[in-house]
C-alpha cells in the first residue's frame, strides 16, 4: 500500500477477529429488541433473562475478551495494525485538464495503534461493568418494568458505536459511528419519553452536538479534498493510512498548510460539541435526565471521550516535521477552550445540589483538563524537534530530550482520560446506587407518595366535597347508585360528578377516574373501593397541607439535601465514592494524581515557552483547588454528618449486581500506581517510543521512577509546581469543604474503619474553622452559577427569538409572497380571460363591427408593407 | 435485442390492466363496486409484484431474461433490453424503450414502491377505482423512464398527471379541488414550455439522422439526438448555436425545475401533498419528483453541456436556495405533512447542487439522492398518513406521547425522520456525504467562495432541528396528562394496522440496506456518470 504508516504494520490474528468486537453488540441490538417485543411481560424473559440484560452481558463480555486479545498484540508501542479494508463505494472526480475521470473510493476497515488500545480498553471494559450495574439498577425499579428491553437494545447499539468509532480505520467511519452514538444518546436520554424534561434534554443533546458535527463534517470534506490526490488506488482519502502518512502530510503542507489548519480546527469544534466543552457544553447537565447507567456510560465514561479521541487522533498532523510550528495556534485554542471549561464547570459544580449534576459538571471540568493536556502535548509536538532526524535528514541532537517531553505530555493527557473514565464511571454508578437506595427507602417509608400524583384531581375535589358537606362515603354511594345494584358504573359515576358540580367529564376522561378507583378491575366501583381510595386521597391532601408542601412537590431522591450520613448505611458505596473523588481531585498516590500532575506540569512547561499558555496553565492550577472543593463537598454532604431527612436514615446497602462493578473499579483507581509504574504515563502518541513494556525497566524500577518524578523532581520549577498543585488540590480545596460541610456521624452509627480518620478530620476542621458562607450563597455570582451563568438561557432565547421567529416569518413569506405571486398570476389570467370572454357578446352587430375593424387594420397593415 | 422485456410487462401491463379494470368498474353499480374492491386490490398487488420480480431479476440477472446484464459498465449511449417499434413513420416517431443505469434504478424504485404503496394504503376507500389508478400511475412513471423517444417521453410525462390528478381530486383532503387543479395546471404549464423547447430541437436538427421521419426528415430518437449533439458540440462549437442553445436549455429546465421542484417554483408541492391521499403522496414524493431530475440528466445536460456550464452559477444558486429555504420553511411549519413536503423541496436542492458541481461525484450524489429519497420519503408520507388516519389531525403537538399510544407508529416516525435528516448507515447519509465532498472539492478546485458551504452546513443543523422539534411534540412528552385529541371523541387510540406495519418494515429494511451497502445501487450510478463524463462531457468541456 502506498500510504502505509511510517513503520511496518503489525500482523496479528486478533486483527481478523476485531470486527466482531463491534459486530456482536450491533447484532445483539435487533435480537434484544425483537425478543423484548415478543416476550414482554413473560416471566422467563423478565426474571430469567432480565429483559435482555443477560443477553447483553455475555455479548459485552465477548467483546471485552476479543478486545483484550487484540490489545495484548499491540500494547507497548509495537506499531500499528491496519486491515486491508473493504470498499464502501467508488465514484469519480474530473480533474480539470484530464481526459479521464479519476477514480476515488471510500472504504472501511480496522486500525489499531496505541491510542486505539487505550480507548478500546476503556470502552469495552466499562461497557461490561455498566451492563452489570444496569441489571441491578434498571431491573429493580418498577418504573422500568416491561421497557428494559429497549434500554438494553439501545445500550448495546451504543456500545457498538463507541467500539466502532475507536476501531475505525478512517475519519469517515469515525464520524459514522460518532453519529450512531449521538442517536443512541438521544434515545437513552429520552428513555423516559413521557417526561417533558427528558424529551427536552434529548433534543437539546442531539441538536447541540449536531452543531459541532456540522463543523466536523465540513472539516472532513476539507481534509478529504486536501488528501485525495495522494490516496492510492482503493484507498479512501480519509483513511488513517493516507492522512497519517508523512509523505502525504509533507505534500499537503507544502501547498496548503493553512487550509489543513482550518480543517483540523473545524474538526475540533465537533470534538467540543461531543465532549461538552464551552461553548457547546449546555447539553451534558441536562443529559442526566436519562437513567443513571446511561449517565455513567455515555456522559462520563465513553461517549464524551469521543471528542478527546478525535483530538488525540489528530496528533500525527501536529507531530509532523513538515508542519513544524504551523499548528501552534490551534494547539493553543484547544488548551484555552479546555482551561475555560475546566474553571467554568468547576465553579458551577460549587452550587449544585443534585448529586448527578455535580458529577456532570465534574465530567465537563475533567474532560477540559484532558483537552488542556492534549493542547499542551500537541503544542509541544508541533514546536519541538522531536523526531530522530530533522527535516534536512541530519540527526536531531535533541532527539532524546524532546521526544521524551512529547511522549510524557501526550501520555499524561491520555492517562488522565483513562483514570477519569474509571473514576467517573464508578462515581456515577455509586451515585446511582445511592439514588436507587434513597428512592427505595423513600418508597418504603412513604408508599403513597408515588401514587399521589397519579390520583386524578377530580377525586381529590370529590373527597374534599364529601368532607365539606359532611356526607359519609356510604351515603354518597347510595345516592349515586341509581339502579341500587350495589356497585356504580361509569355512567352513574359521571352523572353523580356532574350533579355535584365537581366535573363534567367526557367518557374517555371517566375511564381515567374509574381506573383509579376500580381496584379489582371489574369495571365497576363498590363501597370499599370508593371508601379506601377517597379516604387515602383525603388524608394525603391533609398531610400535604400540614407540611406546607406544594401539591406537586415530589421528593427528590437525587438531591444531596435529602442525604447525609450515608457512610454507615452504604459503606462499600461510600468507599467507592471516596476513592473516585480522591482520584478526580488528584489526591497524591491515587488514580488521577499521576495524570493530573502531568497535565499541570506540561501546561506550565508550554507557558514558559509561549506566554499565551499562562491562561490555560493558571486555569488548570485554579481548577485543581476547585475540584478539591466540589468533590469533597459532594462526598461530605452525601456520606458524612447526620441524615438530613428521615429517608436518609433508612437507607440500606445495595444489591450485588450494583456492588460488583463498584468493587472492581475501586481497585482500578487505587491501582493506578501500578499502571503508572508500567509506563502508562508515557503513553506513546507514535510508534517510535517504547515505554517500559519492552523489559528495559522492571515494575519496581518504574515505580521508583514515577515516585521520583512526582515527588522529587530535579527541576526546581516543577518541584515547586508539584507541591503547589498538591497543596491546592489536596489541602486547600478539600479543607474548605471540610470546614463547611459534613460532620460527625450520628451516635451509634458504625462504619468501615477507613472512614474514621476522614470523619474525625472533618469534625475537627469544621469545629475549628467553621465560617459562614451565606453571604456568598446569596450573592449575585452564586445566583448566576445556579443559573449556569445564563448561557443556556441565552441559547434558548436565540433559538426562540431568532431561529424560530425567522422560520415562522419565512413560512408566512413562502405562502404569501412566493405562492402569492403564483396566485396573482392565476387571478390576473382569469380576469383577462373573463375580459376576453366579455367580447363574445353573442350579438351579431358586435361581431360585424369587430370584423369590420379587423379588416380595416389588416388593410392598413398590408398597405403599409406594400407602400 | 431479441425480446421486448419492457413494453409489455412494465408499461402496457399496468396501463392496460388498470384501464380495463376502470372501464369494467365504471359500468358497475356502487354496491357491486364495493364488492369488487378486495379482488381489484389483490389483482393490482399481484400485477405490481410481478413487475417487481421482473425488475429485480433484471438487476440480479436471470437466464429467463437474457442472462446477467451489466449495468455498471454499460457504455454511454447503449441501453439494456432496448426495443423499438415504428409508431408514426411519417414524423419519425417510434415506440422505443430501453434502460441504462440512469433509468434502471428509477424503474426498479417505481416497481418497488407500487406494491409497498398498495399495502400501505390497504384500506383506502373506493378500492375498485383507487388501486387501478395507483397501478396506472406506476405504468405512466415507468413509461417516462424507459422512453428513448422524445415524443413518447412527452406523452408519458403528461400521462402521469392524469392518475395523480384524480387521486388528489377524489381521495384528497378538504381543499382537494384547488390543490389538484393547481398541481395539474402548474406542472402542465411548465411542461408546455418544455414541449416548445423539444419541438424546436426537433425542427432545427439537421435532416436525415437515424430513424428520421419519412415526411419531416427529422428524428425524435433520444440516443440519436444525443450522439448528434455530442458531435455538434465538439471543438468549442455550440449545438444549434450559442444563444439558441442557452434559450433551449432554459426552456427545458423550466419544465424540469417545476417538476423537481425548485424554489421559487415549488408552491404547488405542499398544497398537492397536504391534500393528496397517502398513496398519492408516496408516489408523488417517491418517484414523480425525480422525473424532473431524470429529465435534466437525459435531455438538457446531454444536449446542451455548453449551456449547462454557462448556467452553472444559476444551477448552484437554485439548488442552494431550495436547500436552505426549504429547510427554513420546514422549521416554521405546524402541519406535519406540510413539513415533510417542504423537506422534499430541501432534499431536491441537494440534487441540483450535485448537478451544479459538474463532477461525477456530485452527479452520483444526485442520482443516489434520487434513489434514497425515493425510499425514505414514501415512509415519511406513510407515517403522516397513518398519523392523520388515527389522530384525525395533522397539527404538530395535537397529540403527544405517541410512543405510549402507538408505539409502532412512533417507531416508524422516528426511523423515517432520522433517515431523512441524514443519519449515517441509512441511505440518505451516503448522498449527503457525497454531495459535501463534491461541493467542497468543486469550490476549492474552481476557486469559488467558501461561503457556498455555509448553506449546506446550516441545513444539516436546521434539518435536525425541525425533525427533532416535531418528534419532541409528537412522540415524546405527554406524561400523566396524556390524552387523545378531542377529535377522537373518546375513542381509544389505535396503533397502525398489520398492512401498514409490513409496508413500514419493508421501507425501513431497504433504507438500512442501501445505507450500509450503498454499492448495490451506487456502482451502476457511478458507472453511468463516469461514462457520461468520459464519453460526452470531457471531450466537449475538457479544455475549459
Amino acid at each position: 500500500m502506498a500510504g502505509s504508516g511510517s513503520t511496518e504494520a503489525v500482523q496479528s490474528t486478533a486483527l481478523e477477529y476485531a470486527p466482531y468486537i463491534l459486530l456482536l453488540p450491533m447484532l445483539a441490538f435487533p435480537v434484544i429488541l425483537l425478543l423484548g417485543k415478543l416476550f414482554n411481560g413473560n416471566k422467563m424473559w423478565k426474571d430469567g433473562l432480565k429483559e435482555g440484560g443477560l443477553i447483553a452481558l455475555p455479548v459485552m463480555g465477548a467483546s471485552l475478551l476479543i478486545s483484550l486479545w487484540l490489545i495484548t498484540d499491540f500494547v507497548g508501542g509495537n506499531g500499528h495494525g491496519d486491515t486491508t479494508g473493504w470498499t464502501w463505494f467508488t465514484s469519480g472526480l474530473w480533474i480539470s485538464g484530464q481526459t479521464t475521470v479519476t477514480e476515488i473510493s471510500l472504504g472501511f476497515g480496522i486500525y489499531v495503534d496505541h491510542v486505539t488500545v487505550m480507548l478500546l480498553f476503556v470502552a469495552s471494559f466499562l461497557c461490561l461493568l455498566i451492563n452489570t450495574f444496569a441489571i441491578g439498577y434498571m431491573n429493580t425499579d418498577p418504573i422500568n418494568d416491561n421497557r428494559n428491553h429497549r434500554f438494553y437494545a439501545e445500550f448495546v447499539l451504543f456500545c457498538s458505536g463507541m467500539l466502532g468509532m475507536v476501531l475505525a480505520d478512517s475519519f469517515l467511519w469515525l464520524f459514522i459511528f460518532w453519529e450512531l452514538m449521538g442517536l443512541c444518546s438521544y434515545l437513552l436520554i429520552g428513555f423516559y419519553y413521557e417526561r417533558p424534561s427528558a424529551a427536552y434534554a434529548a433534543k437539546k443533546a442531539f441538536l447541540t452536538t449536531r452543531v459541532g458535527d456540522v463543523f466536523l463534517m465540513v472539516g472532513l470534506a476539507m481534509l478529504w479534498t486536501l488528501f485525495h490526490p495522494y490516496a492510492g488506488a482503493g484507498q479512501g482519502a480519509l483513511d488513517y493510512s493516507v492522512v497519517f502518512y508523512e509523505g502525504n502530510i509533507e505534500k499537503v503542507a507544502a501547498s496548503s498548510a493553512g487550509t489543513l489548519g482550518w480543517a483540523l480546527g473545524l474538526m475540533f469544534i465537533g470534538a467540543v460539541g461531543k465532549s461538552a466543552q464551552f461553548p457547546l457544553h449546555v447539553w451534558l447537565p441536562d443529559a442526566m435526565e436519562g437513567p443513571t447507567p446511561v449517565s455513567a456510560l455515555i456522559h462520563a465514561a465513553t461517549m464524551v471521550n469521543a471528542g478527546l479521541y478525535l483530538v488525540a487522533r489528530m496528533f500525527p498532523f501536529f507531530g509532523a516535521e513538515a508542519l513544524h510550528g504551523e499548528l501552534a495556534d490551534l494547539a493553543f485554542i484547544i488548551a484555552a477552550v479546555g482551561g475555560t471549561t475546566a474553571v467554568m464547570a468547576a465553579a458551577i459544580a460549587f452550587v449544585q445540589h443534585d448529586l448527578k449534576k455535580v458529577l456532570a459538571y465534574s465530567t465537563m471540568s475533567q474532560l477540559a483538563y484532558i483537552f488542556t493536556g492534549l493542547g499542551a502535548a500537541l503544542y509541544l509536538a508541533n514546536t519541538l524537534h522531536w523526531h530522530e532526524y530533522l527535516a534536512d535528514g541530519t540527526k536531531n541532537p535533541d532527539y532524546y530530550v524532546n521526544h521524551g517531553i512529547v511522549v510524557v505530555a501526550f501520555g499524561a493527557a491520555l492517562f488522565h482520560l483513562f483514570n477519569h473514565a474509571m473514576a467517573k464511571g464508578m462515581l456515577f454508578m455509586a451515585s446511582g446506587a445511592v439514588i436507587h437506595e434513597v428512592h427505595h427507602a423513600h418508597h418504603h417509608l412513604h408508599p403513597h407518595d408515588d401514587h399521589h400524583d397519579e390520583d386524578p384531581e377530580e377525586l381529590l375535589v370529590l373527597a374534599n366535597y364529601l368532607a365539606d358537606t359532611g356526607q359519609s362515603v356510604f351515603g354518597f354511594f347510595n345516592s349515586i347508585d341509581l339502579d341500587q345494584s350495589g356497585d356504580v358504573d361509569t355512567y352513574e359515576f359521571q352523572k353523580a360528578l356532574k350533579e355535584a358540580d365537581i366535573a363534567d367529564l367526557p367518557p374517555w376522561e371517566m375511564q381515567r377516574l374509574m381506573a383509579a378507583l376500580d381496584m379489582d378491575g371489574n369495571g365497576r366501583i363498590d363501597v370499599p373501593e370508593l371508601e379506601l381510595t377517597l379516604g387515602r386521597i383525603h388524608l394525603a391532601s391533609l398531610a400535604d397541607d400540614d407540611d406546607h408542601h406544594d401539591h406537586h412537590d415530589e421528593f427528590d431522591a437525587q438531591s444531596m439535601e435529602n442525604m447525609g450520613g450515608l457512610a454507615s448505611k452504604m459503606p462499600l458505596t461510600a468507599t467507592a465514592m471516596l476513592v473516585g473523588s480522591l482520584s478526580i481531585m488528584g489526591f497524591p498516590l491515587i488514580g488521577g494524581f499521576w495524570s493530573k500532575e502531568g497535565i499541570i506540569a506540561n501546561t506550565w512547561r508550554v507557558a514558559l515557552d509561549d506566554p499565551r499558555f499562562f491562561y490555560p496553565a493558571m486555569c488548570v492550577l485554579l481548577g485543581a483547588a476547585m475540584t478539591g472543593f466540589y468533590m469533597s463537598r459532594m462526598w461530605l454532604k452525601t456520606f458524612a454528618g447526620s441524615p438530613k431527612t428521615d429517608v436518609a436514615a433508612h437507607v440500606h446497602p445495595t444489591n450485588t449486581w450494583i456492588k460488583t462493578p463498584l468493587f472492581i473499579l475501586t481497585f482500578m483507581s487505587l491501582g493506578a500506581i501500578v499502571l503508572a509504574s508500567m509506563g502508562f504515563t508515557h503513553w506513546a502518541p507514535d510508534e517510535y517510543y517504547k515505554p517500559f513494556f519492552d523489559g528495559k525497566k522492571s515494575l519496581f524500577e518504574g515505580f521508583v521512577y514515577e515516585m521520583d518524578h512526582a515527588f522529587a523532581n530535579p527541576d526546581l520549577f516543577f518541584f515547586v509546581l508539584t507541591y503547589l498543585a498538591i497543596l491546592l488540590g489536596a489541602i486547600v480545596g478539600p479543607g474548605l469543604a471540610l470546614s463547611l460541610y459534613g460532620g460527625k456521624l450520628d451516635e451509634g452509627e458504625e462504619t468501615m474503619p477507613w472512614f474514621g480518620p476522614v470523619i474525625a478530620l472533618n469534625q475537627m476542621v469544621k469545629g475549628r474553622y467553621h465560617w459562614d458562607n451565606t453571604s456568598f450563597a446569596q450573592s449575585g455570582f452564586a445566583t448566576a452559577l445556579e443559573n449556569r451563568l445564563y448561557i443556556d438561557h441565552y441559547y434558548d432565547m436565540a433559538m426562540l427569538k431568532i431561529v424560530a421567529a425567522f422560520s415562522f416569518k419565512a413560512a408566512v413569506a413562502d405562502s404569501k409572497v412566493i405562492d402569492g405571486t403564483v396566485k396573482t398570476i392565476e387571478r390576473t389570467s382569469q380576469q383577462l380571460s373573463t375580459k376576453v370572454r366579455s367580447l363574445t357578446t353573442g350579438s351579431a352587430r358586435d361581431y360585424i363591427l369587430m370584423a369590420a375593424l379587423g379588416t380595416l387594420v389588416l388593410f392598413g397593415l398590408i398597405w403599409g408593407v406594400v407602400a | 435485442m431479441t425480446t421486448d422485456w419492457i413494453s409489455i410487462p412494465l408499461v402496457a401491463l399496468p396501463l392496460v390492466s388498470s384501464i380495463a379494470i376502470l372501464a369494467f368498474v365504471a359500468y358497475a353499480s356502487p354496491a357491486a363496486r364495493d364488492r369488487m374492491g378486495p379482488s381489484v386490490r389483490m389483482a393490482t398487488l399481484i400485477f405490481s409484484l410481478l413487475m417487481l420480480v421482473l425488475t429485480t431479476a433484471m438487476f440480479l440477472g436471470s437466464n429467463f431474461i437474457e442472462g446477467t446484464k451489466d449495468w455498471a459498465s454499460l457504455s454511454f449511449g447503449s441501453f439494456n433490453y432496448d426495443f423499438r417499434y415504428v409508431w408514426i413513420e411519417s414524423l419519425g416517431i417510434h415506440w422505443s424503450v430501453g434502460m441504462d443505469a440512469l433509468s434502471f434504478p428509477m424503474v426498479w424504485l417505481t416497481t418497488f414502491l407500487l406494491p409497498v404503496t398498495i399495502v400501505a394504503t390497504w384500506n383506502e376507500k373506493n378500492a375498485a377505482i383507487y388501486f387501478p389508478l395507483v397501478l396506472m400511475m406506476g405504468g405512466a412513471l415507468i413509461g417516462v423512464f424507459v422512453a428513448l423517444d422524445l415524443f413518447m417521453f412527452y406523452v408519458f410525462w403528461e400521462l402521469t398527471l392524469i392518475p395523480m390528478f384524480f387521486l388528489i381530486l377524489k381521495w384528497g383532503g378538504y381543499d382537494r379541488k384547488y390543490a389538484s387543479q393547481k398541481f395539474f395546471i402548474y406542472t402542465f404549464a411548465a411542461s408546455v414550455i418544455m414541449l416548445l423547447g423539444l419541438v424546436t430541437v426537433y425542427f432545427l436538427q439537421p435532416e436525415n439522422l437515424s430513424y428520421a421521419g419519412a415526411w419531416t426528415g427529422r428524428t425524435f430518437d433520444i440516443p440519436t439526438l444525443t450522439a448528434h449533439a455530442q458531435s455538434a458540440n465538439a471543438g468549442g462549437a455550440w449545438f444549434l448555436g450559442e444563444s439558441l442553445q442557452k434559450i433551449l436549455f432554459v426552456m427545458l429546465m423550466i419544465g424540469f425545475l417545476v417538476k423537481l421542484p425548485s424554489v421559487p417554483f415549488h408552491t404547488w408541492l405542499p398544497d398537492a401533498h397536504v391534500q393528496a391521499p397517502t398513496g398519492g403522496s408516496m408516489l408523488l414524493a417517491g418517484v414523480m419528483l425525480k422525473m424532473g431530475a431524470y429529465g435534466m440528466f437525459r435531455l438538457p445536460l446531454a444536449f446542451f453541456p455548453h449551456a449547462a456550464e454557462h448556467f452553472q452559477f444559476w444551477l448552484m444558486a437554485f439548488g442552494m436556495v431550495s436547500l436552505v429555504w426549504g429547510a427554513v420553511v420546514c422549521l416554521g411549519q405546524t402541519n406535519l405533512k406540510k413539513m415533510v413536503a417542504y423537506s422534499s423541496v430541501s432534499h431536491m436542492g441537494v440534487i441540483l447542487i450535485g448537478i451544479a458541481t459538474m463532477q461525477p461525484l456530485g452527479w452520483a450524489a444526485a442520482l443516489f439522492m434520487m434513489f434514497a429519497h425515493g425510499i425514505i420519503s414514501p415512509m415519511l408520507f406513510a407515517v403522516c398518513g397513518a398519523f392523520k388516519h388515527h389522530y384525525h389531525s395533522m397539527e404538530i403537538g395535537s397529540m403527544r406521547g405517541m410512543a405510549k399510544h402507538s408505539p409502532w407508529l412512533a417507531t416508524s416516525m422516528m426511523f423515517g425522520w432520522m433517515a431523512s435528516l441524514g443519519l449515517p448507515l441509512l441511505a440518505g447519509f451516503v448522498a449527503e456525504l457525497m454531495m459535501f465532498l463534491a461541493l467542497w472539492h468543486f469550490l476549492s478546485a474552481e476557486g469559488w467562495s467558501v461561503l457556498w458551504m455555509v448553506g449546506p452546513a446550516l441545513v444539516l443543523a436546521l434539518t435536525a432541528a425541525y425533525y427533532l422539534w416535531s418528534m419532541q411534540r409528537t412522540i415524546f412528552e405527554g406524561g400523566d396528562e396524556t390524552q387523545p385529541p378531542e377529535s377522537l371523541n373518546g375513542q381509544p387510540v389505535p396503533d397502525i394496522g398489520d398492512a401498514e406495519k409490513v409496508a413500514m418494515l419493508i421501507l425501513a429494511a431497504f433504507t438500512i440496506l442501501f445505507g450500509i451497502m450503498p454499492w448495490i445501487a451506487l456502482d451502476m450510478m457511478n458507472g453511468w456518470t463516469v461514462a457520461f463524463f468520459e464519453t460526452l462531457l470531457v471531450p466537449i468541456l475538457g479544455g475549459a
